[in-house]
């Protein structure tokens, strides 16, 4: 080895820091932009492979109708058809927990006739594919978030949003027997739907066999356009996929007006026939229930009639058996009246007999005593009479005769008297003699008068007396005789009548006899008449009670029957109406979808159409984007470090390099040495750098990016053009610089390069001039202040490169910091809104005003604000690019105000709508190249209309085009279809926000609902991917800082290891020596991130701009935490480095400074 | 004056050269007494280099004791070295070593900063003969001038001890002479005590005590009663 050749690795040997830290500074420049720009094409590799491999479709149809095997052929036989995919694909519902998911339901790719490659191919993770019936294979994605096992089961409800699982799929319930990916999804977003909360959650896939539609609802198609151009990110591949869709889009109309013909018409034949049987079978189920009606009502009167029938007949018997039982009574009383009587009866028989008998007896007694009483009466009366007539004839009669003569001759006497007496009275009267004479001849006259008359009753007394005593004699006579004759007769009755009354006695006994026989016959018969008529009372209860319960059970029997009847009759009845229902619906559904089906259509999408194709370019361009920016930055950096070490490095070489001349060497041989010496360290550098940083950086990016999409394991796609230059920059800087530095340096003679090179002069320095600021400082700032001068291209270096890292760090910082900003800006701040509803289109005014109404009415809203709101494109007046975006129309201007909070961004000053222009924001001015007071052209409908732009106003994410509807009519003549809703919700109301929106999505006019809330999280999910650039930019950053400080640290103190072997034997102590050197290198890190802050925004702006998107603006926000962050750790960086530098200086030998100066 | 104000006391000094230890100090023995004037003289290698530096405290011995002042300064640590060498050593460098951004005076305030108990620079840089150069900076100084710059920051510090490392080793011969002459002003106008290293044995007679070391050994040690003024020394 050639002593030169020696040297050079003898001076890597002795300078291991300086040449690594060349090494490492070009190492980490060059990795970083060459593995940051790698990532992008790594990213679009790894992806664009995984879809070439698993043969996504090019273009996939959807056919609002479906596909017949016709339309596949048609599709099939197209001139850009490579192959085709018939599939089935129907979202249904899940319900699990009380939580409903869709699920998207696949057919798995079949392999077809034509090619042997499947379209979109799966991939199969775990498990196996389906082979029977009830089997599927599940989303990977969905699977592993689940913590899922295989067999697990998915039952899909039996209805999805009205329509049968079954009409789509064979069975309910499928086990999951694999874990896929499939190249149709690249992110984890599933994507919307229709049914359901609108949303998917994941997909499963089925052998085809398992669909029952008859019609397949995708076709998969790869084209002539994959084939042509591998990279479908390529412009070359759009346009070749955009005219092979114009085709598709023609052959749709041709299949279409087939399928309108024929298919469709059959279907409307079908449907009407189906219609007129449904409606004879309406009449026929009607006229069913009508007559079980009736017949129901019969039976049920029938039963009335029969069961109140019964209960007549079961109350007359139970009539009849009281009757019965008080007949019985009776009859019992009866009898038992007729025994006492019969026995009374029977008794006063005998009594009256034996009273009779006795009677008789006495009768006879009497009649013999009287009989004989009255002989000797009659006896007696004949003595009696005897004697009074011998008395009276003898005696009284002769007496009583003598005194009636006496009487007779008194009365002839007195009758004279009265005579004399009487014609003395008439005398007298006739005189006129005296009244007291007068008056006693007249008592005389009365006296004699009544004596007269007593004298005559005398007389007639005795003459009656006489008389009557004859007569009474007479009449004795007559008596006895009488009574005689009457005695006579009277025994001869008595006689007679006793005999009559013993023939009486003897019948009465045998009468008494015979009543005594039958009545003991009756008591019997009686007897027996009553225990039997008891008997058959007894029989009757029996009956009647039977009877009853007869009457109950038929009752409760025939109730059931009528209840079953009449239960039979409304199940049959709801079942008809149901039925009929069904079918009406059935009918109904059939009739809306031949009148969806009559404006069938095909929907044509290609690969962009998947938002995580287009997601994922966009990602990757974001990548690139920032790749493009950074890097440069840090190659800049970087360059400027290995300047600064190389010309130090010739500079400290200048005796060799002297001596080597001397010695007569060519200038050239002597140049390779440090040409060697840092293209050795550059070159090995570079390659290390770009080995490490191309083997990690685009792995950590796009796995972590992976995080966001399906996506094999990456592909590496160097970006070979990124390493060159980087590379190439960072060997250049070095080896150009030692070139340039060595021939300054060899342009001196030998001599005098080997005297020792002055050391540069001290000099005065601006401060001190400034003598009262000089004066106050003490001696060990004067010293740090002109060593600080002292070497101005080291000072303007070192601050530099420390600016920049910590501009680095805060344009890493501020990026993230205005990602985050963006919602909370947005969406607090200048467009504030909880929930967009969009009604259905149509609608009169006064439907919409009905429909804004309702909404008012709910409580829960705080504000709603009726728009028309669109896409359209807009462009400037030159014709340029059109940027897509939408415009915004308020039916009321102070509600529109509410939800869009127009203002300038630097000033806030708020802008109002007027009638003379539209307001945009201020991406799209910057887009379109035209500002305030400037004409812009937009499409409304493909007609274009220019417009003034009357202000521009502060957006960020979601630009729009905003005018009044006045301006609107103005413009395009046409007034506003309103059929958006912006609302904002109450504090009660956001806490059921999702709540809200289900409730109102009943609501038939209600289209789709959008929550602020879930596209909230979308964009934060997108921002949060840029975190990951973020992360890497301030990584290496940080690392950056290190590099350099460590690298103007070392060369600060090998460059004065002299002076500070001098003070040491001066006597200073470490940390006295340490601070001298630092004092400095704190001046300038301090410096020089104070130098990073403006730059730091500067490099933030620049990022930025390179950033913008068309969708969203990047605000230029920058937090003073991120500008302290940034300060700090540049600080604490180099805190570090010096602290690490404190051990070296510890061991610079203090012998040094005996050396003579080389 | 202090008998044996510096005693080295058989002290070793090896350095190992891969397999090879050299000793660069084999045993060194001898003793200075306060106020003299000793030159240490011997050839390149000598060792005498080696015994300035332990002497100085910029170095340190594997062995035997050194004695400075009645202090034992062969076992300190780093930290006591530095006190020693800040509070007890003045240093004059054979390429004086002065700091190329700071003036004469701040040199010298470099080192009179660090002193409780010194001089004031400007008296320092006056009681060098350079009245006038105070404010230059070392690149405007001639070698000579850089030279008592030097000593001035080395006497500034009123040091026990000054060492001198071949001081005139860069001069030319009159500037030599002159730094020699104001060195040997300084030990016996203000008894400073001065051991000064050189290869130049001719300079020995204005000595007070000549020291010639060979192979890291002292071998002679000689007292010189009548020392010659510089002046009448001639090489």
């Amino acid at each position: 080895m050639k002593a030169l050749t020696k040297n050079i690795f003898r001076e890597i040997k002795h300078s291991k820091s300086r040449f690594l830290s060349i090494f490492a500074i070009i190492a980490l420049s060059t990795g970083f932009f060459s593995g940051i720009k790698s990532s992008s094409p790594s990213m679009i590799t790894t992806s664009y492979d995984y879809l070439q491999k698993n043969n996504l479709m090019d273009i996939r149809i959807v056919s609002t109708a479906g596909f017949d095997d016709d339309d596949i052929r048609a599709i099939k036989n197209m001139d850009e058809t490579v192959d085709i995919l018939a599939g089935y694909c129907s979202d249904l519902i899940v319900t699990d927990n009380n939580i409903d998911s869709v699920v998207r339901v696949y057919s798995l790719p079949e392999k077809t006739d034509t090619a042997d490659k499947l379209i979109n191919e799966t991939i199969l993770v775990e498990g196996r594919y389906p082979s029977a019936d009830g089997e599927c294979v599940i989303d990977s994605y969905y699977f592993r978030s689940k913590g899922m096992k295989l067999g697990h089961k998915i039952r899909f409800n039996e209805q999805t949003d009205n329509i049968k699982t079954k009409e789509f799929i064979k069975q309910l319930e499928y086990k999951v027997v694999g874990v896929i990916d499939t190249p149709l999804y690249l992110t984890y977003q599933r994507g919307n739907t229709t049914v359901g909360d609108g949303k998917i959650s994941f997909y499963i896939m089925l052998q085809p066999d398992q669909f029952i539609t008859e019609r397949y609802t995708n076709a998969y198609v790869t084209t002539k356009a994959s084939e042509l151009y591998y990279d479908s990110f390529s412009d070359e591949y759009k346009n070749e996929i955009k005219k092979e869709k114009d085709d598709f889009q023609k052959l749709s109309d041709e299949r279409i007006d087939v399928f309108r013909n024929t298919t469709l018409a059959d279907a409307k034949k079908e449907l009407s026939d189906a219609e007129a049987e449904f409606n004879e079978k309406k009449k026929e189920a009607e006229d069913t229930i009508s007559d079980g009606e009736k017949e129901l009502y019969d039976g049920q009167q029938e039963m009335a009639d029969k069961l109140s029938e019964g209960i007549k007949k079961l109350n007359d018997g139970e009539k009849e058996l009281a009757d019965g039982k008080e007949q019985l009574e009776e009859g019992k009383k009866k009898y038992n009246d007729g025994i006492e009587e019969g026995k009374a009866k029977l008794t006063e028989g005998q009594a009256k007999y034996d009273e009779g008998l006795a009677q008789y007896n006495k009768g006879k007694l009497q009649f013999d005593t009287e009989i004989s009483k009255a002989q000797s009466q009659l006896d007696k009366a004949q003595g009696e009479f005897d004697t009074q007539y011998k008395l009276f004839y003898e005696t009284t009669k002769p007496q009583a005769e003598t005194k009636l003569n006496l009487l007779r001759s008194a009365i002839e006497l007195c009758n004279s008297i009265i005579e004399e007496t009487e014609r003395k009275i008439n005398d007298f009267e006739l005189i006129t003699g005296s009244d007291t004479e007068l008056t006693a001849l007249y008592d005389k006259l009365d006296e004699y008068k009544s004596k007269v008359n007593e004298y005559a009753k005398q007389y007639d007394s005795g003459m009656d007396q006489l008389e009557e005593g004859e007569k009474k004699l007479n009449d004795a006579k007559a008596q006895l005789e009488e009574a005689n004759k009457a005695f006579e007769q009277k025994k001869a009755e008595g006689m007679a009548q006793l005999n009559d009354a013993k023939i009486q006695l003897d019948s009465a006994k045998s009468q008494l006899e015979t009543g005594k026989l039958e009545y003991d016959t009756a008591l019997v018969q009686g007897m027996l008449e009553l225990q039997q008529a008891e008997n058959k009372l007894t029989e009757g209860e029996k009956e009647l009670e039977k009877g009853k319960e007869e009457l109950l059970t038929e009752k409760a029997s025939a109730m059931l029957k009528m209840k079953s009847a009449r239960e039979k009759l409304a199940a049959g009845k709801a079942e008809a109406r149901t039925q009929l229902a069904d079918a009406e619906a059935k009918l109904a559904d059939a009739r809306e979808n031949i009148s969806n089906l009559d404006d069938a259509r095909w929907i044509i999408f290609d690969r962009t159409d998947n938002t995580g194709f287009s997601g994922l370019i966009e990602d990757a361009l974001r990548v690139d984007k920032v790749a493009a920016v950074l890097p440069v930055f840090f190659l800049l950096i970087a360059a400027l470090v290995c300047l600064t070490t190389m010309t130090r490095m010739v500079e400290e070489r200048r005796t060799e390099i002297g001596t080597l001349k001397a010695l007569g060497y060519s200038n050239f041989k002597i140049i390779s040495k440090y040409l060697i010496y840092s293209a050795l360290a550059s070159v090995s550098g570079s390659i290390a750098g770009a080995v490490i940083g191309i083997s990690s950086l685009p792995f950590i990016i796009v796995d972590t990016y992976s995080m966001l999409y399906t996506l094999p394991p990456t592909i590496l796609s160097i970006d070979y053009q990124s390493f060159i230059f980087s590379a190439a920059t960072g060997i250049l800087c070095t080896c150009v610089v030692s070139v340039i530095t060595c021939m300054g340096e060899l342009k001196q003679n030998p001599a005098s390069l080997m005297r020792p090179k002055a050391p540069k002069p001290g000099k005065r320095i601006l401060l001190e001039y400034i003598t009262p600021l000089w004066a106050v400082f003490n001696f060990i700032t004067k010293v740090t202040f002109r060593n600080l001068f002292r070497y101005k291209s080291r000072l303007l270096m070192t601050v530099i490169g420390i600016a920049g890292c910590t501009a680095l760090i805060i344009g890493g910082l501020g990026l993230k910091d205005s990602l985050s900003v963006i919602a909370p800006l947005q969406y607090d701040e200048l467009t504030v809104y909880d929930e967009i509803y969009s009604l259905k289109s149509g609608g009169t005014v006064q439907e919409k005003a009905y429909l804004m109404s309702k909404f008012h009415a709910d409580k829960r809203f705080a504000e709603t604000a009726l728009v028309d709101q669109n896409n359209i494109s807009i462009q400037n007046t030159q014709n340029e690019k059109k940027f897509n975006y939408y415009y915004i129309v308020a039916s009321d201007i102070n509600d529109f105000e509410k939800f869009f909070h127009l203002r300038d961004r630097v000033t806030h000053e708020k802008k109002t709508l007027t009638d003379n222009g539209i307001i945009i924001s201020e991406r799209i001015s910057q887009l379109i190249g035209a500002g305030k007071g400037e004409k812009a052209i937009i499409n409304i409908d493909d007609t274009p209309y220019t417009v003034d732009i009357t202000d521009i106003a502060e957006n960020y994410a979601g630009n729009y085009i905003c005018m009044t509807p006045a301006y609107y009519e103005k413009i395009t003549g046409k007034t506003n279809k309103y059929h958006i809703v912006y609302t904002q919700l109450t504090e009660d109301g956001k806490q059921n926000e999702k709540a809200i929106a289900d409730e109102w999505m009943e609501d038939d006019d209600i289209l789709t609902v959008f929550l602020l809330k879930e596209q909230l999280e979308g964009i934060i999910s997108t921002l949060d991917s840029l975190n990951i650039i973020v992360f890497v930019v301030v990584l290496c950053a940080a690392m950056l800082a290190m590099v350099v400080l460590y690298n103007l640290t070392n060369i600060n103190i090998s460059e004065r290891i002299r002076e500070i072997a001098t003070i040491k034997v001066l006597g200073f102590y470490d940390l006295e020596t340490a601070s001298y050197i630092y004092r400095e290198n704190i001046f300038l890190t301090v410096a020089g991130a104070l130098a990073g802050l403006p730059l730091g925004t500067l490099f933030i702006s620049f990022i930025i701009d390179a950033l913008q998107m068309e969708i969203i603006m990047f605000p230029k926000y920058v937090t003073i935490m991120s500008y302290l962050i940034g300060f700090a750790l540049t600080v604490v960086f180099s805190l570090f480095v010096n602290f690490i530098m404190f051990f070296r200086m510890k061991k610079v030998s203090m012998v040094e400074s005996l050396k003579s100066i080389e | 004056m202090q008998e044996n104000f510096v005693e080295f006391n058989n002290v070793y000094k090896r350095y190992k050269m891969g397999e090879v230890t050299i000793n660069a100090a084999n045993g060194v023995s001898f003793s200075i007494n306060e106020g003299e004037f000793a030159v240490v003289v011997g050839l390149s290698g000598a060792g005498k280099t080696t015994v300035l530096n332990i002497l100085g405290g910029i170095d340190s011995c594997d062995e035997g004791k050194i004695i400075v002042g009645g202090k034992d300064i062969s076992h300190l640590n780093s930290k006591e070295l530095a006190s020693y060498r800040r509070y007890d050593i003045g240093f004059v460098f054979q390429f004086y070593n002065l700091i190329p951004n700071l003036t004469a005076k701040e040199n010298v305030e470099l080192a009179t900063q660090i002193c409780r108990d010194h001089m004031d620079a400007s008296a320092a840089l006056d009681s060098v003969g350079l009245h006038d150069r105070k404010n230059n900076f070392p690149a405007q100084l001639s070698g000579g001038e850089q030279q008592r710059v030097s000593i001035a920051r080395a006497l500034a510090k009123k040091p026990k001890l000054l060492l001198c490392d071949e001081p005139t080793g860069a001069l030319d011969y009159s500037t030599g002479k002159n730094i020699l002459k104001l060195l040997q002003t300084k030990c016996k106008e203000d008894g400073m005590t001065v051991v000064l290293i050189t290869h130049n044995s001719a300079i020995t007679p204005m000595a007070d005590r000549v020291i010639s070391m060979r192979s890291g050994k002292v071998i002679s040690n000689v007292v010189n009663e009548a020392p010659i003024p510089i002046e009448k020394i001639e090489w």
